[in-house]
């Protein structure tokens, strides 16, 4: 569980908190019940000192004479009920009287504690209760009550005395069921708690992937349909996505714009140094030549960058083919231009992008063709799509098709275009996810493909 | 030939301007789209170099109301734009052909020079018409392979006439054709032009066909 992981610290929080209270729950049903048990033990000892108390009687001579008990367990030695008679001299010390004991005790006494004569004092003829040992080292538990006889010279008290083990051995037993069974719940709750944990916080794990899509242009912006809680999150999210895409394009505008500004003075430049030779027209002709390829070469970034926030969009592959075919069919009248594509067909990406690179293509083939040029674009799997392109001219040799590939390489000086055609293609593709191979003709002149993504 | 230059750049007008007028064409020049729209509409032009990004209104615009006027002349434009996307837009208001900047300057002539030819109905870059001969790539005219001096309205003419060979040109077409709007248009020295021109290519290459104008036609016995 890492520091920050919601989920553990959720069901660690309340794991923890239905520990401590299921705890405070089970000692607290322990102690009640240990009172419920020893209120209903010493009403029975209770009962016994009352009817001791009013049983006794004082002789002619001043003798006390305890009653009869009827309890069996009374009459059996150790049997763990005990009933004693005592006298409070003024010594502060308990006197057992002669005789006046149940013959269980045998020749043992009930042991008193040492202040007992002040506790008696402060309860005031009450009934008082203590722990005491007995015979067996049995424990008991002891009542004590101080009462005056009509004809008795000194305080008389009862003691009744009875084993608590079996109290003990509920209690324990109470306490051991309970602990259990606490902790099946607190187990069960700790289970209900992470699948709740798990389940409720399913839609903001959901968030994170979709941004994960987002990223990587699977897709634009986050579903509307989450609870109500992280609507926001996901609102707020999306609006900084819009906002995100807008800074995007305006600095594509920008920077498109800038490049297209300076394109104009590069002209003038480099027409001016063209029309009259010289060291100075040389540097100016060279250094504008650079000016140029960065300008162009920014141009094609600000495209790149603009790609990455964009994505869903579909683009007719024919749509596209039938309006360059129109406009190159103006540009070079003479010669055959057939195109072939599957109305259906459709390239995964912007229109301008396969715009781009279609009319690259076809215009280089229409440059170097004797009289035909053909295209064919046919789907060649579910998401995958190739745009063939071929000419019947000289087509290239096999190291010179490596070269044309690479950036700003010329094939033909004496043709006229800038040069970056096939590079600029290759380029998109690849940013597409796409590839341009270069092969030859079943016509005699260049056969280009171009592999793109097909939206499905 | 006369050509209309559509260009808000000063540097680059004079450029264009100067070498148009060096390989024989006569320019008109329009520094905005409103100007362009007038000129394209109101006189009749062989071709129109035309730029886009125009002050007052742009040049697709302007482009396609010409066309929907019924505007014939070929255009093209020249433009610092050069996706194929803003490509496929000229094209679809109506242009012909699509250089972008920076160009050079050798590769526009070539490409007016298509289009011009085409516009005609021509498909050699040559014009010949019997023992007469003109490249428009070299300014150059021959006679039976013997070059010949022209000046530049004879060289306009001469261009002019051989691209519409066979067919009668009136006068007030070719002023239209030969001068730029600036000139002083006189049709009596066209007149005079088509005298000159005669002494140099021959008397009886250039016919005149009276109360209509002038027809060009190969010598009798010459292969057309």
């Amino acid at each position: 569980m890492t520091r920050y992981s919601l989920v553990g610290r959720l069901i660690l929080l309340a794991a923890a908190w239905s520990a401590v209270l299921l705890f405070a729950t089970g000692v607290g049903l322990s102690m009640v019940f240990h009172r419920a048990a020893l209120d209903e033990f010493e009403a029975g000892l209770l009962e016994d000192i009352d009817s001791l108390y009013s049983g006794s009687q004082v002789g002619a001579d001043a003798q006390l004479f305890a009653p009869a008990i009827t309890d069996a367990r009374a009459t059996r030695a150790y049997s763990g009920k005990y009933w004693q008679l005592s006298e409070l001299r003024p010594d502060g010390k308990l006197h057992p009287l002669n005789d006046q004991r149940s013959r269980s005790l045998f020749d043992q006494e009930i042991s008193s504690p040492p202040d007992v004569a002040k506790e008696l004092a402060r309860q005031k003829g009450h009934i008082f209760f203590y722990p005491a040992a007995g015979p067996l080292h049995q424990k008991l538990w002891v009542g004590v009550r101080e009462a005056k006889l009509e004809g008795y010279p000194r305080p008389v008290v009862f003691m009744v005395a009875q084993d608590r083990s079996h109290i003990d051995t509920d209690v324990r037993r109470f306490a051991f069921v309970t602990a259990a069974a606490l902790l099946v719940l607190l187990v069960g709750l700790v289970l209900a708690i992470i699948l709740q944990v798990r389940f409720g916080l399913r839609p903001l794990f959901g968030v994170g992937r979709e941004i994960g899509e987002v990223r990587v242009g699977k897709r634009t912006r986050l579903s509307s349909n989450y609870p109500s809680e992280i609507e926001p999150l996901a609102h707020q999210v999306n609006a900084l996505l819009d906002h995100n895409q807008e800074v995007v394009e305006r600095q594509r505008t920008h920077v498109g714009n800038l490049a297209h500004a300076l394109k104009t003075p590069i002209s003038v430049m480099l027409a001016e140094a063209r029309s009259t030779p010289g060291p100075l027209a040389e540097v100016v002709e060279r250094q504008a030549g650079l000016m140029q390829g960065q300008v162009e070469h920014h141009l094609r970034r600000a495209r790149a960058a603009a790609r990455l926030t964009n994505s869903g969009e579909r683009t007719s592959v024919a749509e596209v083919l039938d309006e360059l075919a129109h406009a190159l069919g103006r540009v070079f009248p003479d010669g055959v231009l057939d195109w072939d594509a599957d109305d259906e067909l459709s390239f995964s990406g912007e229109r301008q992008d396969l715009q781009e690179m279609a009319g690259n293509l076809i215009e280089n083939a229409c440059k170097y063709r004797k009289r035909r040029v053909k295209v064919t674009a046919e789907a060649t799997g579910p998401l995958r799509l190739r745009l063939t392109v071929e000419d019947d001219g000289p087509g290239l040799a096999e190291d010179a098709r490596e070269a044309a590939l690479k950036r700003g390489q010329r094939m033909d000086e004496t043709m006229p275009g800038s040069g970056l055609g096939l590079a600029i293609v290759a380029e998109l593709a690849a940013a597409y996810g796409g590839a341009l191979a270069l092969g030859e003709s079943r016509m005699g002149g260049l056969k280009v493909d171009l592999e793109l993504p097909r939206a499905g | 030939m006369r050509i209309l230059l559509v260009e808000d750049d000063p540097d680059i007008a004079r450029q264009l301007k100067g070498a148009l007028a060096d390989a024989g064409y006569a320019v008109d020049h329009a520094p905005d789209g409103e100007e362009a729209q007038f000129l394209g509409e109101t006189e009749p032009y062989d071709a129109v170099v035309l730029d886009l990004g125009l002050p007052k209104v742009d040049g697709v615009s302007v482009l396609e109301r010409w066309r929907r006027e019924g505007m014939a002349s070929p255009v093209l434009i020249l433009t610092a734009r050069g996706a194929w996307s803003e490509k496929v837009a000229g094209f679809d208001a109506g242009a012909d052909d699509y250089l972008t900047k920076p160009f050079h300057t050798e590769e526009l002539l070539a490409r007016l020079r298509a289009l011009v030819r085409r516009a005609t109905g021509h498909s050699q870059p040559t014009l010949a018409c019997g023992g007469l001969r003109l490249d428009p790539r070299a300014a150059r005219a021959t006679v039976n392979g013997e070059p010949v001096r022209l000046t530049s309205l004879e060289y306009r003419l001469l261009h002019y006439v051989m691209m519409h060979q066979g067919r009668v040109i009136g006068r007030t077409e070719l002023v239209e054709h030969l001068y730029d709007q600036d000139f002083d248009r006189d049709s009596n020295t066209i007149e005079v032009f088509v005298g000159r021109l005669r002494k140099k290519i021959g008397p009886d290459r250039i016919e005149t066909v009276r109360g209509l104008g002038y027809r060009l036609t190969p010598l009798p016995g010459e292969p057309a």
